[in-house]
């Protein structure tokens, strides 16, 4: 029906579109913009693979309408970090198997952001609350768990 | 998902305005993580959506000792965990607000979205009521403020009438002499919605206790005071079995809905146990002591 001018910054980047009302921030991110890192899941609010940060907090992009973003700062996985320069959370997921087929990564990652921002020495059972949004098929989560955790040990939890 | 007008009113009453000239046609958008799957899945299909995200006077929350708590309609289930005024005032609601849903919906959804959807498997109404809360409803009439009790009125159905916003959320001064409990029941621990809870505040006089508020949540299609057991317990001293007997009776009074999450026995059985357990914990008994 109506389109509506957005004006909004994507990863640090001024962003400007026309978009109709019923698109959903994970389809304007994901179609509109080509930032494939967020993924689409259930689509129904459940699974979290479409977690990304919304003036810092992290929020389901499946549960959003791109109009409601108009003069907000949006930072997905692509704005984290980059090959040669990875965000130590990336690092860790590596290091500690915190990840397997990576469908899911880019909203456990969002939220782990989230978390550590908020709690930056989180015990297992705070980090567990804090990706109670996300699920993950493949690692049973203890691998998830210990990169949150050894990133928080290592300072980089502010 | 079907095509509608979002609109996006800066003051109140043009929101008032927008929701009196489209009538039946529009439909109020808060958070709107229920809403839109609601529209997903074609179960509301509104032409106009009329979104209150840029009130932001209605997303504040605000204290005075005499006044007590307001809060606005718009703020986030996060906003109510994190206020240091909630957490400090009132460390009840700020730990049904935290434990609600999940972090990312905590930081999109409204509380007042929440009590105006009315879905019954959730914790805020019924903690709400608990606690005495009234609302405050702003209409084409003006503003009007009602009981919290006598705003939730069915399964998905409040007291709000057409063309009306609910504004905010207020709570009475706290009491240093009124406890409060809740309790929440998920079918597994992965679910984000509760299948039963119990609220319970309470005055204490002495040991026994008065103005005794129980309140079941989630296992009906709104929430349900308790007044047979509210009544019981009233001035009563409580002890494990005082705490059995009046989980009996919530038991008898109780009128639980049955869906796929539960049917209405089972959650009988959970309001049972949770209101045993609530009673005896409001008391600083230990109900281990007599699981059987």
């Amino acid at each position: 029906m109506s389109g509506h001018k957005l004006s909004l910054v994507v990863n640090g980047e001024r962003v400007e579109a026309d978009v109709p009302s019923n698109r959903l921030l994970s389809e304007f991110l994901r179609d509109d913009l080509a930032l494939t890192g967020t993924k689409r899941g259930c689509e129904t609010g459940v699974c979290g693979a479409c977690s990304v940060l919304v003036d810092g907090d992290v929020v389901k992009s499946c549960l959003s309408l791109a109009v409601q973003m108009n003069g907000r700062e949006i930072t997905t996985v692509e704005g984290l970090g980059r090959v040669g320069a990875l965000h130590p959370l990336q690092q860790q997921f590596m290091e500690k198997g915190g990840l397997q087929c990576g469908y899911c990564t880019p909203g456990f990652l969002m939220a782990a952001v989230d978390l550590l921002k908020r709690n930056p020495n989180p015990d297992d059972a705070e980090i567990r609350e804090g990706l109670s949004g996300n699920l993950c098929r493949c690692t049973g989560y203890q691998g998830i768990v210990d990169a949150i955790r050894s990133t928080a040990e290592a300072g980089h939890g502010a | 998902m079907h095509s509608f007008e979002f609109m996006e009113p800066t003051t109140l009453a043009e929101a008032l305005r927008l929701l009196a000239t489209h009538e039946d046609d529009a439909c109020v958008f808060a958070g709107g993580t229920a809403l839109l799957l609601a529209m997903r899945q074609r179960m509301m299909v509104p032409e106009i959506v009329v979104s209150l995200g840029r009130l932001h006077d209605l997303r504040t929350i605000g204290w005075t000792p005499a006044g007590g708590l307001r809060i606005g309609a718009l703020a986030r289930h996060g906003d109510v965990a994190r206020s240091e005024l909630v957490q400090q005032h009132y460390p009840m609601l700020a730990g049904v607000a935290a434990g609600l849903a999940n972090p990312q919906v905590r930081n999109q959804a409204t509380i007042g979205g929440n009590l105006c959807y009315a879905d019954p498997a959730t914790d805020p109404p019924s903690c709400l009521i608990a606690m005495g809360a009234e609302v405050t409803i702003a209409g084409p009439d003006g503003e009007r403020r009602i009981p919290m009790r006598t705003f939730s009125v069915d399964f998905f159905t409040t007291a709000l009438e057409p063309g009306e916003i609910l504004t905010g959320i207020l709570l009475p001064p706290p009491d240093p002499q009124r406890l409060g409990h809740y309790r929440r029941h998920l079918r597994t621990a992965a679910e984000h919605r509760p299948v039963a809870n119990v609220a319970l505040t309470a005055r204490r006089v002495g040991s026994a206790w008065d103005e005794v508020r129980l309140v079941v949540g989630a296992a009906t299609p709104s929430p349900q005071s308790m007044t047979r057991a509210e009544a019981y317990l009233a001035g009563r001293a409580i002890t494990l079995d005082v705490a059995a007997e009046a989980a009996s009776l919530v038991a008898e009074e109780l009128a639980p809905i049955s869906d796929g999450r539960g049917d209405a026995a089972f959650r009988r059985q959970v309001v049972r146990a949770a209101t045993r357990r609530i009673v005896a914990e409001a008391a600083g008994l230990d109900w281990k002591e007599t699981a059987a």
